[in-house]
Formats: structure tokens, sequence, C-alpha cells
């Protein structure tokens, strides 16, 4: 689904590579934490993918299409299979939680009548049904985290990702959005997540790729978050 | 996008820089505005130079009891004199179409009927314009063969050619159209910037929505959209009042300067009609173009 092949970036104005020479192949249907130190490359493996940067060495192939020869005009297609979500929530403050879950479908020009389809349910699946007239600053942390989940999964993209989605909430409020994750994983969604909470990462046992100034330092399956550290 | 949705982004953006679109369509009134009367004035010129030119006419003066010309040496002109002015008038025939001949008492007439309203004609007397022959001509540019064969002709007070007076009225309004047409040089620039401008604020004070647009893999199109469509709405708002503004200057105004011309024809509102799908296809394109090319610059993927 997602695969870099001999990868490095490196920023316009910096020196050291973010990344360099990565080689990671994720499957169709896979979870996968990408853990590490602040700095130690995460968000940058994420913006590769959806080429919100470019490589500067290597290709990145989502979904059998090559992101770095892709053209301008067809990274919204590209984008539109890909679901995001980020530590910040980015939720839209004036819109309600209805509204901001169906704006991502609306920009892309569905029908009305499949909006109203098809957010309620969505909605529903993670946990906000009855909450749709509220506004994000009458929401907590984890409810606000849960529409930004719902906007990234409305439009059922095959890949979610997930920059630290847990970095500002709770520990208690982290796992449920950590299985919330989870549960859409096994409707057949290919995960991403970006974390430096060990202790989710510890008691999923997932797939754990550790990077480490740039370089991948371990690729396990049903990881744990210290280990190679 | 959806209509429905799109107009609703639209009033949204609308709303929130509510005064810097008000401010886009007044400037774009103004400069709307300028460029039709430079554009009215124009054709005005074009209007009368055909219409007087066609009616073009030399007065040749000739010399009355009182007369000041040099020319005169105080003494009327004879009438032997004038027998020889008409005959060589008729000589010049083809370039001489008609002469008229204009007695004192008819030159007093016209004037006091000409100038009917003002003080002017209290003062006058039968005498003060001296008796002349008003000479039409075939080819109306011609004039000056006309003007040198009689100036200075015995019993010929003045040549007068009206060319020079219609000359001088038109140099006058060839400055109020190239003035206001450079005015509306400027106030289009400004408009540009102040589009230009207010693009920039708008894309910076909805960045969150056109991030999240991104995201989501909206297309340029989409996201760009609803920018275009708030400064072609204000520009054109502001067209729509500017054509207004014309059309109300021409209808109260023109009228006036028609009385004062003495029915010469004059543009009016139906000119209007004819200019303003100009003006409006003007401003459409300009504000279409300043804003894509803004959103090129500060809209990125
Ligand atoms: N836009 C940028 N320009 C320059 N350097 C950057 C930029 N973004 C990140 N970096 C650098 O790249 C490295 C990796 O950053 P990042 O991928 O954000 O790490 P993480 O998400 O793991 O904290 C860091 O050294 C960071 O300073
Ligand atoms: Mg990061």
């Amino acid at each position: 689904m997602i695969r870099f092949e001999n990868v490095s970036k490196v920023y316009a104005r910096s020196t050291r590579p973010a990344l360099s020479d990565i080689n990671l192949e994720i499957e169709r249907g896979e979870f996968v934490f990408v853990v590490g130190a602040s700095g130690s490359g995460k968000s940058t493996l994420l913006r590769l993918v959806l080429k919100e940067e470019g490589v500067t060495q290597g290709t990145v192939l989502v979904a059998g299409q090559e992101v770095g020869s892709l053209p301008h005009r067809k990274v919204p297609r590209l984008r539109r299979e890909i679901g995001t979500v980020f530590q910040d929530f980015r939720l839209l403050p004036n819109k309600n939680v209805y509204q901001n879950v169906a704006f991502a479908l609306q920009v892309l020009g569905r029908s009305g009548h499949a909006i109203r389809q098809v957010v309620p349910e969505t909605l529903e699946m993670v946990g906000l049904e009855g909450k749709e007239k509220r506004l994000p600053h009458e929401l907590s942390g984890g409810e606000q985290q849960r529409v930004a989940i719902a906007r990234a999964f409305v439009n059922k993209p095959p890949i979610l990702l997930c920059d630290e989605p847990t970095g500002n909430l709770d520990p208690t409020t982290s796992l449920d959005i950590v299985r919330l994750l989870d549960r859409i994983n096994r409707t057949g969604t290919t995960i991403v997540m970006a974390t430096h909470d060990d202790d989710i990462v510890d008691q999923l046992r997932k797939r754990v790729v550790e990077l480490k100034n740039g370089h991948i330092i371990r690729d396990e399956n049903k990881g744990v978050y210290g280990s190679g550290s | 996008m959806r209509l429905q949705f799109m107009l609703s982004e639209i009033a949204i953006g609308l709303r929130r820089n509510l005064s810097i679109a008000v401010s886009v369509m007044l400037v774009t009134m103004v400069s709307v505005y300028l460029m039709g009367i430079g554009f009215l004035a124009q054709g005005q010129v074009d209007t009368l130079k055909g219409y007087w030119y066609d009616r073009i006419q030399v007065s040749i003066f000739m010399c009355g009891k009182d007369s000041l010309d040099a020319n005169c040496d105080g003494k009327a002109v004879t009438d032997e004199q004038r027998d020889s002015l008409r005959s060589q008038l008729d000589e010049m025939k083809p370039l001489v179409k008609n002469v008229y001949f204009e007695s004192e008492q008819q030159a007093f007439d016209r004037f006091k009927e000409q100038y009917r309203n003002s003080p002017l004609s209290d003062y006058l007397q039968v005498g003060d314009i001296p008796q002349n022959f008003r000479v039409q001509l075939n080819d109306p540019k011609k004039y000056d063969v006309v003007v040198s064969a009689f100036e200075g002709a015995p019993g010929v007070g003045r040549v007068q050619d009206q060319q020079k007076t219609l000359d001088k009225l038109f140099t006058v309004m060839n400055v109020v159209t190239i003035g206001s047409l450079f005015l509306a040089g400027l106030m289009v620039l400004c408009s540009i910037l102040l589009m230009a401008t207010t693009i920039r604020q708008a894309a910076f004070s909805r960045r969150r929505e056109t991030g999240i647009m991104k995201l989501v893999g909206a297309s340029n199109f989409t996201i760009r959209l609803p920018f275009v469509m708030e400064t072609v709405l204000a520009a054109l708002t502001g067209t729509g009042l500017a054509i207004v503004g014309l059309w109300v200057t021409a209808d109260s105004l023109l009228p006036k300067v028609s009385a004062v011309l003495q029915d010469a024809p004059l543009v009016g509102t139906t000119d209007i009609w004819f200019v303003a799908p100009w003006l409006v296809g003007f401003m459409l394109v300009v504000s279409v173009l300043t804003s894509w090319a803004t959103l090129r610059r500060y809209l990125r993927v």
C-alpha cells in the first residue's frame, strides 16, 4: 500500500537530512506505529506520503502510484485516498460537529443526499451520536479528536495517517482514541500512526517502526515502544 | 462543489471581510465611472465633430459704419463692394455650396433670439453686428481657401471661420477625455492592488478552511473558486453602481448641456447601454485575472 525505496529528505534550509535512506513497506490493512523521539523524522515520513513535501532522493509509492512524479493537479486525487488526523485536531471553530464532518464531503462535490446518509453513520461509528450540533469548543479534547477522525474517515479512504493523535490527550482518552483507530483498521483501512506514547504502543502490540535521526533503527511486528534504545 | 454549499461559503467569506469587500466595490465603482465618462466624452467629441463639420460656415463680415477693423478704415462697405464680393463668391462654385446674405437687422434678430436668456442681448443695437455673407462649403476642410481670398478685400472687416472655435472646444473635450481615462487608469490600478491585498488577507484569514480542503483532496479549482467569486461579485457590484451613476449623469446633466448647445446631437442614455457591456466585461476580466494570479501565489498546494 505504501512503499519507501531508498528515500531521503533534506529540508531546504537545513543540512542534516530529516530522513535518510528509508526503506519501508506497509501492506494493505496493516496498523503501523512510527515511534521515535521528537525530531526523529516521524512527521516528515507522513508528509512525504501526502506529498506535502517532495522527496530529495528515492521513490515513495502510494497505492501503486509514484508520488514523487505525480503532477500537481493530480495531488488532490492522491489525498482523497488518504485520511489525515493531527495532534491539534484542526477543526473549523465556527462549524458544528456535523458541519465539520460534512465539510470534507462538500468540498469534494458530494451530493446532499449522500452527505445526509454517510455523516450520521460515521458520527455514530466514532461515538458522537447526539453531539452533532455542538461546536468544537463545547467538546472535550477526546471528542474533538473523534470529530477529526470522523472527518478523515467519512470519505472511506483506504489509508489513514495519524500524526501524534493522542499528543494532547490524557492517557485514558488516548487509549480510547487508539481503540477507535484499531476498529477502523479492522474495516480494512491501513493505518500509520506516528506517536511517542509508549503506553499505547506497548498495549496494542502492533507493528512498530522506530526512527532515530532520520534512520529506521527497528521494524518489528507486535513490538513495544522501548526495546530498541 | 455544489452550488448551494459554494454560495453559503461565499456569503460567510463576504460577511467576514465585509468592510474590505465594500472598499473593493467602491474603488471599482469610481474607476468604472471615470472610465465611462472618458468613453462618453470621446463619443461626444466624435458625434459633435461630424455634426458641426458638416455645418461649418465661413462668415464674411463686411464693414459697418462704426467698424473698428483696420481694413475698414472707418468706412462702411459700399453697395458696389458688396456686389463684387457676391459675384466673387458665386465664381468660387463648386467649392462654395451656398451663400446667404444676412442684413444688420437679420443679424440683430438672430442674436436676440439665440441669447434671449442672456442679459447680453439687452445692450445690443441694430448695426452692432455688421451685415455679412454666410458661406457654406462643399468640402468644409477647404475653408482656408475662402478665408485667404476674402481677408483684406475691400469692404471686408473680418473673415471668421468656425473651425477655429470648434477646434478649441474639441481640444477642451479631448483634455476631458484623456484626463478622465488617465484617472480611470490610475483607479483601475488601485482596484487591482486592492483586490490582490483583499485576496491575500482572505486567504490568510481562511487558511484553516483551505488547509483542510487541501488535506481532504479538494481540487485547486474548488479551493480558489470562492475567493474568485467574492472578488468578482464585489467588482461587478461596483461596476453596476457606476453604470447607474453614468446613467443618472447622462439623464440629468445632458439635457442641460443640450439646451446650451442648441440641440446639437449629444451622447445619451442609449450610449450607456452600448458602453456598459464593455465596462462589465473589462472588470470581469480584470477581477478574474487579478484574483487567479494572486491565488496562484498565495494559495499553493
Ligand atoms: N519545514 C521544515 N524545514 C526545515 N526543517 C524541518 C522542517 N520540518 C521538520 N524539519 C526538521 O526535520 C527533522 C525531523 O522533523 P519531524 O519530521 O517533524 O520530526 P518528528 O515529527 O519526529 O518530531 C527535525 O530535525 C526538524 O527540525
Ligand atoms: Mg512530528
